[in-house]
């Protein structure tokens, strides 16, 4: 049998080490666009600012990828899937063939529809080639713009600033961090960022960029003008690179649907991680949870059920954590209240200087957690309870780390073998 | 593999494991540092040790986006590179039990690592509550533990199993 996977990242590289625990004799090949071993996305900030050098990007050796007794396509990109024949073909001309495939092909940065987003002077932080090019433009004393404010966008703020460049960010919304913080989180952030010298323009859209014959990157906003930049790194959001195989797409969804087990509706094709719009411990309609978690999680149902080991997927749940600014930034689920929520909201738990909790009927659904990394092995308390809707019944014995029942039952993992996640 | 099993009923809470951990870790006596944190029920008259598990299927070797985290061959332990740690936190995110803690002077990640198969917290014990022993006769001993001492303190969870 030959198992093909096309990516090499999270999903691609937990989907491999998956399939092998299981199954020793497939011939397993792995395609991937990029022509290094496997490095970390996630990482990629923390290379900008210094904190890691460029040999800490990468998660894999080729000594790895021998172990696992993979063969490796390094920068060979699929162009298309055909279903009828069960081959790839690639950019170069070359065809593969496949049994099973696992498209873990990841996502791409969005392109705002702004004139003149494809300019020079336009960066984006996704890729190791991202990273390196705007390594070299992030020289002392210049100025950047970042548009948007995820995850991504902050993180490249983050560094630039500590770099000692000048950095405006600049948000559609009406707070930083949507999708990450609430309202309240958001502006103890933003105060920070302005703190950290970082000019913040929240409810602000962007009208058009152009770039001038001395390289300077001009942008017009509405409101507050324009600005002169030496670049912009445009951070607003992801789409699913979900475009090999159409016939596995419904029609006006981003995303590759899949079910439980990872299975695309084509025959024999997989899918994991940011390029799926998979299911959600919290039921409902599937969703794109672009997280690295997710992705491992995805891989690994997906690894294992190429091997036929017919494992079902619970379900992601989204969690982020990061350091930005001097905070732990971390948050869980779905921290937004709803009516019938309960919330619990502490201004100053032991360093933990914004903490929320959101619940229905005892059970969590929800955290933020700003400030102490405390916080954030506070929340990573709370998850199970969040994923599995279990009660929460004493939340003053929780919240000091004195609840016995979670920490202790889980002495039972070690035997029973039951992930701790 | 062996694991640092805790007998709730035999520990006094004089806190050397913490002080023999911290020191390990620190060299200092800071307790903070430690990975193994003794809870104190003064209620119930009753404190329990918590530290890492190395469960099998570790959530947090998984998870790690830098590879920093990996199982000693030998020992079995859970451990964390802290060269190659980022400090990306995702691995507190990720134990459902708060045993990795966050080094913010070195800006690492931080968990037992069983001292290489010489545990200092069971080393330091005073009252036999701490043990290095084979899982399997851990989960046991929990059995039992479970069925006396602390149901007296499950109560604390209220409507916890
Ligand atoms: C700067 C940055 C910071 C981030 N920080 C965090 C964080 O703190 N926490 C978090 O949870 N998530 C974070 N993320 C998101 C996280 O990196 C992704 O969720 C994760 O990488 C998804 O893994 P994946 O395997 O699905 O896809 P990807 O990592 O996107 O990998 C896709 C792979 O597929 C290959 N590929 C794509 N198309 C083709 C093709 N046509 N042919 C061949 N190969 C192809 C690519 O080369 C790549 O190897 C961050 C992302 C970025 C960019």
């Amino acid at each position: 049998m030959q198992v093909t996977i096309v990516g090499n990242s999270a999903a691609a590289l937990s989907a491999l080490e998956g399939f092998r625990e299981r199954d020793q004799t497939a011939s397993v090949t792995l395609v991937s666009a990029e022509p290094v071993p496997a490095y970390s996305r996630v990482l990629l900030p923390y290379y900008l600012r210094r904190r890691l050098s460029y040999e800490g990007l990468f998660i894999r050796q080729m000594s790895d990828y021998a172990r696992l007794r993979v063969a490796t396509e390094f920068g060979a990109r699929v162009e298309r899937v055909d279903p009828a024949t069960c081959e790839l073909e690639l950019a170069d001309g070359r065809r593969l063939g496949f049994d099973r495939l696992l498209l873990a092909t990841g996502s791409s940065p969005a392109r705002p529809p702004i004139p003149g987003l494809d300019g020079p002077g336009i960066h984006t932080l996704w890729t190791l080639d991202d990273a390196t090019r705007l390594d070299s433009l992030f020289r002392e004393g210049a100025r950047v713009m970042v548009l948007g404010s995820g995850f991504v966008a902050l993180q490249a703020a983050w560094a630039a600033r500590q770099r000692g460049l000048q950095v405006i960010v600049v948000e559609l919304l009406d707070q930083i961090l949507p999708r990450v913080l609430d309202a309240a989180a958001a502006r103890i952030l933003h105060e920070q960022l302005l703190a950290y010298g970082v000019d913040v323009r929240t409810g602000t859209r962007t009208d058009g960029v152009e770039t001038d014959h001395d390289g300077k990157v001009r942008v017009s906003t509405d409101g507050t003008g324009a600005f002169a930049v030496d670049a912009v790194i445009v951070a607003t959001g992801a789409r699913p690179n979900d475009g090999l195989l159409p016939e596995c797409l419904e029609p006006g969804k981003p995303g590759i649907p899949v079910a439980d087990t990872m299975e695309t509706s084509v025959d024999g094709v997989f899918a994991a991680g940011d390029v799926t719009r998979g299911p959600t411990s919290a039921g409902g309609p599937r969703e794109i949870h672009a997280l690295w978690p997710t992705a491992v999680e995805q891989g690994r149902v997906a690894g294992a059920n190429l091997a036929e080991a017919g494992v079902a997927y619970a379900g992601s749940l989204s969690m982020n954590v990061t350091e930005m600014f001097g905070l732990t930034v971390a948050s869980l689920g779905r921290f937004v209240e709803d009516d019938g929520d309960d919330v619990f909201e502490s201004r100053d738990l032991a360093g933990i200087r914004y903490l929320k909790l959101v619940s229905r009927a005892g059970v969590p659904v929800g955290a933020i957690s700003l400030g102490d990394p405390e916080g954030a092995a506070l929340l990573g308390r709370l998850r199970p309870f969040v994923r599995q809707r279990r009660l929460l019944p004493d939340l003053p014995t929780f919240l000091e780390g004195r609840d016995l029942g979670q920490r202790l039952v889980g002495r039972g993992a070690i035997k029973e073998k039951t992930p701790c996640a | 593999m062996r694991i640092v099993a805790v007998d709730p009923d035999s520990c006094v809470a004089c806190r050397n494991c913490e002080y023999a951990c911290a020191f390990r870790q620190s060299g200092d006596f800071d307790r903070r540092a430690s990975h193994i944190r003794v809870n104190f029920y003064a209620e119930e008259r009753a404190c329990v040790p918590l530290t890492c598990m190395h469960c099998d299927d570790a959530w947090c070797l998984e998870v790690c986006p830098a590879a920093a985290i990996s199982r000693d061959p030998e020992t079995g332990a859970v451990q964390i590179d802290a060269a190659r740690c980022a400090g990306c936190k995702m691995c507190l995110l990720a134990c459902p039990f708060g045993n990795v803690h966050f080094d913010r002077t070195q800006g690492v990640s931080g968990k037992c690592d069983l001292c290489g198969g010489d545990p200092m917290c069971v080393r330091s014990c005073i009252s036999g509550a701490l043990r290095y022993i084979e899982a399997d006769e851990a989960v046991d001993l929990r059995r039992e533990v479970l069925d006396a001492s602390l149901r007296r303190l499950l109560h604390l969870d209220k409507g916890e199993k």
